[in-house]
């Protein structure tokens, strides 16, 4: 039995790994790795440019204004006067101008743009407001400062985070580990379900059943599979690791306060969600894998992998949604109820133990409920695969799937 | 020793077997007919433990089929599969693998089945660029690398050109010589005529008839006699009882007439075969 299983499981790592859609699918995991560490600093760039503005009006109003924008607009340039037009603007290679103008009522702001919607007014008016005040108040710069200076102090409530950084650290890495679970789930699943299907239609499988019992096959199978998923993750994690520490350099006017929250990401990789992330791994990878090789073992064509792997795949795109929720509200009743069910805990019950303090019996219960119903998959399954490898013709109906499994 | 002993299966209403029975005896080679859907198949994937009988069981060598007595049996089935794009030595290995053959051993095997199946030039391309009839050549090999005791196959000569349904004859009959306990089907009569030792013939599930060619021509119920004279109007054909006194119909016909040719005729595997099932039609 052991014998088999490991020659089934070496035959098929080796067979596996040189297959196109394996390779594929490890290429694809490692450019969208890049996009998603490169995109926010080209977009930062892009984004920047709509927050370029020409400062116009009153060289003293300019000049006191000026800083008090500096923290939310790169200010390219200022003009005393004078009408503002496309060709000021291009020549300033600014995004929109502001104009400013002061009176006994106060301070005057008009908003020159392509797309004004881009330039922020509310932010416009937030950074603006103390000079708002100097000018109405008659009050000095300083005591306007101390005035505006509100003492906002944070206090976490039951929470597992010391700071807000933190928080916001641990929810870029989980919801990074969802989607790393979601993709190793569903694309190793899939390779599953190709393999079977590809030694069903090629009319192999009965010379495979013969030679080895149909559980070991499944077994090695699917093992392999997951074997396979853990080097692709290697791989990712090595390609974002490597993209990641070249990252902050490249980061358009990376703060100090930005590289502080770096240290909050490693910081929050701690070893406890890892080991949750491999535990939930291989329970969602086994509960999907195996229904994948059951459905595959009942198709005649591989044309027909599609329309049998689409209902399948919906549960885990629920869960995968509803976990993202669950990033934001770990204890909603919802999530909760989801991070019970099979198929969807595996994803919901992660997102949980990442962001919150989910009490030790109920990921002891979620845990129970899904190895039982990862045993209870893998023996209907088990039977429908046996059974289905040797059916050839027209594709069996659900009620003969269902005579096979309460036989 | 092999008794299949009163199997039956059923898949959901559908009866497969109904009720099969006969005993093979090791080193020899047992030719299992039948038409269509009659149950071959089903009772050949009983007998190698694929499928599980709803009544009766086999026994191999005295016990029930297990895992381990699986691991000495080999099997090439009438729905022929190939991994495409694995290399043929590859291929023949793996099923050498999967039926405990390690390497140096695993390696010397794999050598002497591509040669002996004229494979040598093919052994390092993938199968999927072979002919049909040197992949069906590989797939013998696939189910016959580690020598097994019983070796199951299901129409083994589909599909091979005359000269390699020879070398596969040549082959089979070596493995019976080496000790192989084989069981064929066929619709090729001639060829289990002259390969097989026993044979059983079931129709709709179950044995129609059972035993070797000589026990089978007893039971069957006429002859033929052919017979010529000198006169030159060629040979008649005449349908008697079996248990006809046929000393004493030539000295009768020598009495009345100069006769040249008198043969009694015996049936051949396909007269039986024919009447077997014919009496399920009917």
């Amino acid at each position: 039995m052991i014998e088999d299983f490991a020659t089934v499981y070496v035959a098929e790592i080796t067979r596996r790994i040189k297959s196109r859609p394996y390779i594929i699918g490890l290429l694809v995991g490692v450019i969208a790795i890049m996009l998603v560490f490169k995109l926010p600093s080209f977009l930062d760039r892009t984004i920047a440019s709509t927050r370029t503005i020409l400062l116009a009006g009153d060289p003293s109003l300019v000049a006191r204004a000026k800083p008090l924008l500096a923290g939310d607009y790169d200010i390219v340039g200022t003009i005393a006067s004078g009408a503002i037009d496309d060709a000021v603007l291009v020549r300033h290679h600014a995004g929109g101008a502001v104009a400013l103008r002061a009176d006994r009522a106060g301070l005057h702001v008009t908003i020159y743009a392509h797309d004004p919607g881009n330039i922020g007014r509310a932010d416009i008016r937030n950074d603006l407001l103390p000079l708002q005040l100097e000018l109405t108040t008659g009050r000095s710069a300083g005591a306007v400062a101390k005035i505006t200076a509100i003492p906002v102090s944070l206090r976490t409530v039951a929470s597992k985070f010391s700071s807000a950084g933190q928080a916001l650290a641990v929810r870029g890495v989980t919801y990074t580990l969802l989607f790393f679970l979601y993709l190793l789930t569903v694309l190793n699943s899939q390779l599953v379900m190709s393999s079977v299907a590809e030694e069903k239609t090629s009319r192999i499988a009965e010379l495979l059943v013969a030679s080895v019992n149909p559980s070991t096959l499944l077994a090695g199978k699917v093992l392999a599979s997951a074997t396979l998923g853990f080097l692709q993750l290697a791989v990712w994690i090595g390609a974002a690791v490597y993209v990641g520490s070249s990252a902050p350099s490249q980061i358009h006017g990376a703060s100090a306060e930005q590289m502080m929250s770096l240290g909050n990401v490693l910081d929050a990789v701690t070893p406890g969600l890892i080991a949750a992330f491999f535990v939930w791994f291989i329970i969602g990878f086994l509960q999907l894998s195996t229904l994948f090789a059951a459905a595959a073992s009942l198709i005649n064509r591989t044309e027909d992998i599609g329309s049998i792997a689409f209902p399948l795949v919906m549960p885990i795109l629920a869960a995968f949604f509803i976990a993202i929720a669950g990033l934001a509200a770990p204890d909603s009743s919802l999530v909760v109820v989801c991070s019970y069910v099979p198929l969807l805990a595996p994803f919901v019950m992660f997102v949980r133990i990442a962001v919150s303090n989910v009490p030790a019996w109920q990921i002891a219960l979620s845990l129970a409920i899904n190895l039982a119903a990862l045993y209870l998959i893998a023996v209907l399954a088990g039977k429908i695969y046996r059974v289905g490898m040797l059916l050839y013709g027209r594709s069996p109906s659900i009620r003969q799937v269902w005579s096979v499994i309460t036989s | 020793m092999l008794e299949v002993d009163h199997v039956r299966k059923e898949f959901g209403s559908v009866r497969a077997v109904s009720d099969v029975h006969f005993s093979i005896a090791d080193a020899t080679t047992f030719g299992l007919l039948g038409p269509n859907g009659a149950g071959k198949t089903t009772t050949m994937r009983i007998i190698l433990g694929i499928l599980v009988p709803d009544a009766g069981r086999v026994i191999w060598n005295g016990a029930p089929i297990h895992d381990e007595s699986r691991r000495h049996f080999g099997y090439l089935p009438e729905e022929r599969g190939i991994y495409g794009k694995m290399k043929v030595r590859e291929q023949i290995a793996y099923f050498g693998k999967l039926h405990g053959l390690r390497d140096p051993d695993l390696r010397t095997r794999v050598d002497s089945w591509i040669e002996r199946l004229g494979l040598t030039v093919y052994a390092e391309r993938p199968c999927a660029e072979l002919s049909k009839g040197n992949q069906q050549k590989v797939q013998v090999a696939c189910a016959a690398v580690h020598a097994p005791q019983l070796l199951v196959l299901d129409e083994p000569f589909s599909g091979l050109d005359p000269v390699n349904a020879e070398v596969l004859l040549s082959v089979l009959a070596e493995m019976q010589k080496n000790g192989t306990t084989l069981i064929l089907s066929s619709h090729q009569m001639w060829q289990l005529e002259h390969l097989c030792t026993r044979f059983c013939i079931i129709s709709g599930g179950e044995n129609r008839a059972e035993g070797s060619l000589a026990e089978l021509r007893a039971a069957w119920p006429t002859r033929v006699v052919r017979t010529a004279f000198a006169n030159g109007e060629g040979t008649t054909d005449s349908v008697v009882p079996a248990g006809s006194d046929f000393a004493a119909m030539l000295r009768e016909l020598v009495a009345a007439r100069p006769v040249t040719m008198f043969e009694v005729m015996e049936p051949s595997l396909h007269e039986i075969y024919l009447r077997a099932i014919g009496e399920t039609v009917a």
